[in-house]
């Protein structure tokens, strides 16, 4: 019989659940967990936390110096995703305002905005948080796990307890029992963005991130990246992008990148750029 | 089965009584508990004299008759229609009277039981004691804040019992829940909220051509009642200051007329709030027109939440993601089968539907139980301990309830009015 060990406790304003198989460091899960709460910790905006400073201090632009290492890491993600994505990944926050331009120096841990400015990382901070608990899961020696931040950020360590790659389903969401898309990770993250129920509550609208024009029809993107935080800001630009900007991505990254439109209960693919198997 | 299913009622109660026990210290949250789970002292039934027949003092009378200690040893009612109905329940020879002096003066029984109209309470309280009886009283105390601490203060001065009807005190669920709150199950309390929400007009039905509609309104009528706060609210309110340990600070609140515009002048609809110490809240509703909600009250921590009406307590845990649940069977068996996930982001934001967890609900007859603990306190002349306490701050927290709605301002508990528990010799 495979040891099985599970930890399950709400953060990032959802469920997580991390799973992990064969004998484990009985600290392990604690650590793991502690990683994302520190996570939720530095990049909340829903209770007093760094991130909150940062926004406050950069309301009417300016420069702030960050003193937490776990959102100058997120700053850092930030910064190389915005660029991967041409900006369609964009977590600062506009109202309305025309979109402000900013600097990060990773080194001295200083911030400068030419305008009010502040963050939401809701966009990859579940992606960022489970990062940050699979290391600290591998560091306790883990081999296989399957970790979740609100079913819609998945990461696995390893492979499944088989041996094989991890297989997994994403649902079809109007096809009760039927998968959209099937895929085996190993040591590999997946991020699904969806416009599907966009209306249900709690959903934030999904927004480009040049203009902020809204995504209006159904549809869904999935990414598979080798991090958790890629693969959310890919679906996220993925959603939002148009055909030439999902080549290009594709064309920039290995990832694994699916989007689809839906027509009634009929799925249609729109791009699927860089489908490989995760032997390949 | 028992012959007689309230034995059934008993046994479970001290069945879970001696559960909740067994969670914390039971006789430190609920000492009156203890009392009633322990066998009656001696075989002689206390006598009872029952002031008021009505729909509530009848079903009083019932209790009584299946306790172990208590006897109806006589009735009183000034409505006589209400007197026929009870008479009908006991043995004929059964002493009854139109007026409650009266009947104390006839002598003959050891205590008076009262269901009468609130605003007459307390001056029969006042006559019970000065003719040497002990007195249980329904609920609430008194239709003012000065009788009620008046009647505390004359059961003292004549050493005699003073309990009153609080029934959620005898519930085991109720017990079993605040035990288990008390162990830390559900984390810092914080807010309690209650409602009793029900859709009925709270009419009785007058005689055609007679002027008793307030008399047998009086629920309705601001002289004798303060309407759903003294009615309901008492129950709520007290379950609350129990489960926060406190007292309310103060209390704010709205009330109106709003449905039942049908001449009468208590609110049927009130919403109001009550500060305790450390910001946290009581968030009552009380209306006479939807009862979908019905009567709750939602005790929330930081680690869960209880609803005793309901017999459920719920852990601030998520429900399991079923995908996962299904990776877990597979390994075991040794198993690898397509994980379904990877959809639309979870949110908690939704009300949980998941059942939770069973307090232990049954069908306690918890009015016949603390009819037996108030037999026992008029035997040893010793008042069940805290019980008095916990009726006489939910009194006082209706009436200032009321008084916030009327006067459109908080109202600040006085200092003055935490009970003082009495000095005990030696």
């Amino acid at each position: 019989m495979i040891e099985a060990h599970v930890e399950r406790f709400m953060a990032m304003g959802t469920r997580v659940e991390l799973h992990v198989f064969g004998a484990c460091d009985p600290q392990a899960l604690l650590l793991g967990r502690r990683a994302i709460e520190q996570v939720d910790d530095a990049l909340t905006i829903h209770r007093p936390s760094p991130t909150v400073s940062l926004n406050e201090a950069l309301a009417a632009g300016g420069a702030a110096t960050i003193d937490d290492p776990t959102l100058l890491a997120a700053l850092i993600e930030t910064r190389a995703m915005m660029t991967l994505t041409e900006g369609l990944f964009d977590p600062t926050v506009r109202q309305g305002a025309p979109r402000r331009a900013w600097e990060l120096d990773g080194a001295r841990g200083r911030i400068a905005a030419d305008g009010p400015l502040a963050f939401d990382f809701g966009g990859m901070g579940k992606g960022f948080a489970l990062d940050c608990a699979a290391a600290a899961l591998r560091e306790t020696g883990v081999q296989s796990g399957l970790l979740s931040a609100g079913e819609s950020s998945i990461l696995t360590i390893g492979r499944h307890p088989t041996g094989e790659p991890w297989p997994i389903g994403v649902p079809h969401p109007f096809a009760p029992g039927e998968f959209l898309a099937e895929f085996d990770l190993a040591d590999e993250a997946l991020s699904v963005s969806s416009t599907v129920d966009a209306s249900a509550p709690g959903r934030q609208p999904t927004l480009r991130g040049d203009d902020g024009s809204p995504v209006s029809a159904p549809c869904t993107a999935i990414a598979i990246s080798a991090r958790g935080s890629l693969a959310e800001a890919l679906s996220t630009a993925l959603m939002v992008a148009s055909p030439g900007e999902r080549a290009r991505f594709a064309d920039r990254d290995p990832s694994r990148l699916l989007c689809f439109r839906f027509d009634g209960c009929d799925a249609i693919s729109l791009v699927q750029p860089g489908v490989r198997t995760c032997d390949a | 089965m028992p012959d007689n299913p309230f034995d059934l009622s008993r046994r479970l109660f001290l069945d879970r009584v001696a559960q909740a026990a067994a969670l914390g210290s039971m006789a430190q949250l609920a000492p009156w508990a203890a009392a009633s789970a322990a066998e009656p002292a001696g075989r002689e039934r206390v006598r009872l004299g029952i002031i008021g027949t009505g729909d509530r003092g009848r079903a009083l009378i019932q209790n009584i008759l299946k306790t172990r200690n208590c006897a109806v040893a006589a009735i009183c009612d000034d409505y006589a229609p209400h007197l026929d109905k009870a008479r009908a329940l006991l043995p004929a020879a059964t002493p009854s009277f139109a007026d409650h002096r009266a009947m104390l003066d006839a002598g003959g029984i050891d205590a008076v039981v009262i269901a009468t109209p609130l605003h007459v309470h307390a001056a029969q309280t006042f006559d019970a004691l000065s003719a040497g009886l002990h007195v249980w009283c329904e609920k609430a105390m008194a239709r003012t804040i000065a009788d009620c601490t008046a009647m505390v203060e004359r059961s003292r001065a004549a050493n005699r019992v003073l309990q009153i009807g609080h029934q959620r005190l005898f519930n085991p669920t109720y017990l079993n829940a605040l035990a288990r709150a008390r162990a830390g199950e559900i984390g810092t309390i914080t807010q309690v909220r209650a409602s009793w929400h029900r859709n009925r007009d709270w009419r009785r039905a007058v005689p055609p051509g007679s002027d008793l509609e307030r008399k047998l309104n009086w629920r309705l009528y601001r002289e004798s009642s303060a309407g759903l706060m003294t009615e309901l609210a008492t129950h709520q309110i007290q379950v609350a200051n129990w489960f926060f340990g406190a007292l309310p600070t103060r209390v704010m609140g709205s009330g109106s007329i709003c449905f039942w515009k049908d001449g009468r002048e208590v609110y049927d609809h009130v919403a109001l709030i009550y500060d305790y110490p450390g910001g946290r809240k009581l968030v009552y509703t009380s209306l006479l027109n939807n009862a979908r909600y019905g009567c709750e009250e939602q005790i929330m921590g930081h680690k869960g939440s209880i609803e005793p009406e309901l017999g459920r307590i719920y852990a601030e845990e998520p429900p399991r993601v079923p995908g996962l649940q299904q990776l877990r069977r597979d390994v075991a068996k040794g198993r690898r089968r397509t994980i379904p996930i990877g959809g639309a982001t979870w949110f908690p934001e939704l009300p949980v539907t998941t059942p939770g967890e069973s307090l232990g609900w049954g069908e306690y007859d918890e009015s016949m139980l603390q009819f037996e603990a108030f037999a026992e306190a008029v035997k040893t002349n010793t008042p069940a301990p805290g019980l008095l306490r916990e009726a006489y701050h939910a009194s006082v927290a209706s009436l200032l309830g009321e008084q916030a709605m009327d006067q459109g301002q908080p109202a600040a508990w006085p200092a003055a009015l935490a009970f003082a528990e009495p000095q005990t010799a030696g």
